[in-house]
């Protein structure tokens, strides 16, 4: 026993070695209407440029209730169900990144940590003193610091690039996990009626079983 | 006219007598605590993998192109299809669950000796179908850690001797995991689900002949032997609940829990990810065969460690009854070996380090060692317990055995009942 023991200290020890990542930041990913729709907006000004999210839908944006004005505004001539491409081209992509820009359909869950990953992915761009941009979460990133974090000079600019990136993580979890809300509330009625008839079936057991003697 | 048709049916079938002498009355210990549930939640868990895959298979697309997309659309545009899914993916761990726990109770309770053999030979092939099925399954998504856990575990059979090449691109219809490996993947794991469906009745069979283990392990006499219904379909509805709040929790608040992030990464043969690491249910296996050095040792290990315990009616050379119950030396080799199988779990988790590679080779060697010393120390504990004293019915049982072995002098050890 005492050896199992020693071992799982051991076990214990042996992870921290493991985490050569940066600490991610912890965030409550605001799932409100319009943390979402702000981070919609963010995201077709920043992001789409590059990257696509070819799950969504226009449709899908209209059906989560944005401005159907600011929908048209983004899809140009693009019909209400095409997917939301990125706006350059694979080719163009890899001669100015070197690589293809990650789809950002599943990217809140394609990540470990998830949220929290994509937002201190975000907000993890520094200088160097030699006056390189890099950034904390993933050194090796080819994607340059459109949030601006490196260039912020005040804690007011950081604070509203906190706030910006947030709203932005807000949409792509919405749009990785569509149905979450409609889930988690099946989720109570489905749990709220299994704790109603489980306490009845331990009562009936009760009853059948207290007929043996 | 309900009589005249049942009648009908009885000069054909025997209907009646079957659900009276199989369901409704089948005779079952009193005395069953609620680890004996699981055998029956490991059958619930079975029909709803059938059903939800089978619906799951009407809008899935087996073709590598469209594989990935077609799980998106049924989480995204399929009529509840992310709620078929999630049921799908958790119903995979909660199966495994299951069957661990009643895996464990029969270890715990010496479930497997004479006459109850062939009951847990069945049971050893569901677990290698079951895995089989998972490990197919798994493939589908055709994520990241679908491609490349599906290359490892192929790879594998590299092992096999003198032709090993060829029994990995016969397994994966082509030189590495591709569209053919996917569609056969997918064919497969629509058929094993019946195969196990098969399995489950010779095991059912098995049990209706031999009847019901119990905790005391002792043979209980018909007065303690009381029908099936409604006394154990009360128990068993009442588990059922208790089991679905727990599913249901996963299903609904946390089904991303049990999806590794990289397969949300569509798979690129050109990539590894950085950590290839299969499902929970694997882990100790897997956490085995990276403990070994040598590749085939490793595979020979991963698939005896999963075999081992098919030799447990044999391994296992003590007479007393109620397995760890009545034997303290064994509980103790029980709880260490479920520490044992927890820290193989845990070093299968993480990336290799030279310091978890040793935890890894110390544990694998106390789980075969486990098996080994059972034999030894399994007919000691014996001779030290008859020498205390065994709780008086316990011994009258025993009496009782010896006096059957005369008769049945080829019944080496542990007469029916146990």
């Amino acid at each position: 026993m005492k050896k199992y023991i020693f071992l799982l200290i051991l076990c214990r020890l042996a992870s921290p070695v493991l985490a050569t990542e940066a600490k991610l930041e912890s965030i409550r990913v605001d799932t409100g209407a319009a943390a979402v729709q702000r981070g919609a907006d963010t995201l077709m000004s920043a992001c789409n440029s590059c990257h696509s999210l070819k799950y969504i839908r226009y449709r899908d944006l209209a059906a989560f209730g944005m401005d159907r004005n600011k929908i048209d505004g983004w899809r140009g001539v693009q019909s209400m169900d095409a997917a939301l491409a990125g706006q350059m081209s694979d080719d163009a992509a890899i001669q100015t990144f070197g690589i293809i820009p990650p789809d950002l359909s599943l990217m809140t869950k394609a990540r470990e940590g998830g949220a929290n990953y994509v937002y201190s992915y975000l907000i993890g761009y520094y200088n160097t003193p030699e006056g390189i941009t890099r950034n904390h979460v993933f050194p090796e990133t080819k994607m340059p610091d459109v949030m601006g974090m490196s260039a912020a000079t005040g804690q007011d600019q950081r604070t509203e690039i906190q706030v910006k990136a947030r709203e932005l993580v807000s949409f792509l979890a919405w749009a990785a996990d569509p149905h979450k809300e409609e889930r988690h509330k099946l989720g109570y009625y489905v749990i709220g009626y299994l704790l109603v008839l489980t306490t009845l079936l331990f009562f009936v057991k009760n009853q059948i079983w207290s007929r043996l003697k | 006219m309900k009589n005249r048709v049942i009648k009908w049916i009885d000069q054909r079938f025997p209907l009646t007598s079957f659900v009276k002498n199989e369901l409704t009355g089948y005779p079952t210990p009193r005395n069953l605590n609620y680890w004996w549930n699981f055998g029956f939640l490991a059958g619930f868990v079975l029909v709803l993998q059938v059903a939800t895959g089978i619906f799951l298979a009407m809008h899935y697309k087996a073709d590598i192109t469209q594989s990935f997309d077609s799980i998106q659309h049924i989480m995204r545009d399929v009529n509840y299809g992310w709620l078929l899914r999630f049921m799908h993916s958790t119903g995979a761990s909660a199966f495994f669950l299951v069957i661990y726990i009643h895996m464990a109770r029969t270890l715990y309770y010496g479930s497997y000796r004479a006459p109850r053999e062939l009951m847990w030979w069945t049971g050893q092939t569901l677990l290698l179908l079951l895995m089989a099925t998972a490990f197919m399954g798994y493939l589908l998504p055709w994520g990241q850690m679908s491609f490349w856990g599906a290359t490892v575990i192929t790879n594998l059979f590299r092992a096999t001797p003198f032709i090993g090449d060829q029994v990995v691109i016969w397994l994966r219809g082509d030189y590495t995991v591709s569209d053919a490996t996917l569609t056969r993947f997918f064919a497969l794991h629509y058929l094993f689900p019946f195969l196990i469906i098969g399995a489950v009745v010779v095991h059912l069979v098995a049990l209706h002949t031999v009847k019901s283990s119990n905790p005391s392990g002792i043979n209980l006499a018909d007065k303690e032997n009381i029908p099936f219904h409604p006394y154990f379909t009360i128990k068993d509805f009442f588990g059922l609940g208790i089991f679905l709040i727990v599913y249901c929790v996963f299903v609904f608040f946390l089904p991303d829990s049990l999806i590794e992030p990289a397969n949300n990464i569509p798979a690129n043969p050109m990539q590894t990810p950085n950590h290839i690491v299969p499902e929970w249910y694997f882990l100790p296996f897997y956490a085995i065969l990276r403990s070994v050095p040598n590749m085939v040792g490793g595979v020979v290990a991963m698939f005896l460690s999963v075999m081992m315990f098919s030799f447990m009616p044999y391994l296992d050379r003590s007479r007393i009854p109620g397995g760890a119950l009545y034997r303290p030396i064994f509980r103790l080799q029980y709880y260490l070996f479920i520490i044992d199988m927890l820290v193989l779990g845990y070093i299968g988790y993480i990336p290799p380090t030279s310091l978890t590679i040793l935890i890894g080779q110390i544990a694998t060697f106390c789980y075969f060692g486990s098996f080994f010393v059972v034999t030894i120390i399994s007919r000691a504990e014996e001779r030290w317990l008859i020498k205390r004293g065994l709780p008086p019915g316990v011994e009258a049982l025993m009496a009782s055995e010896a006096r059957e072995q005369i008769v049945l002098p080829h019944r080496r050890r542990s007469g029916d009942g146990l």
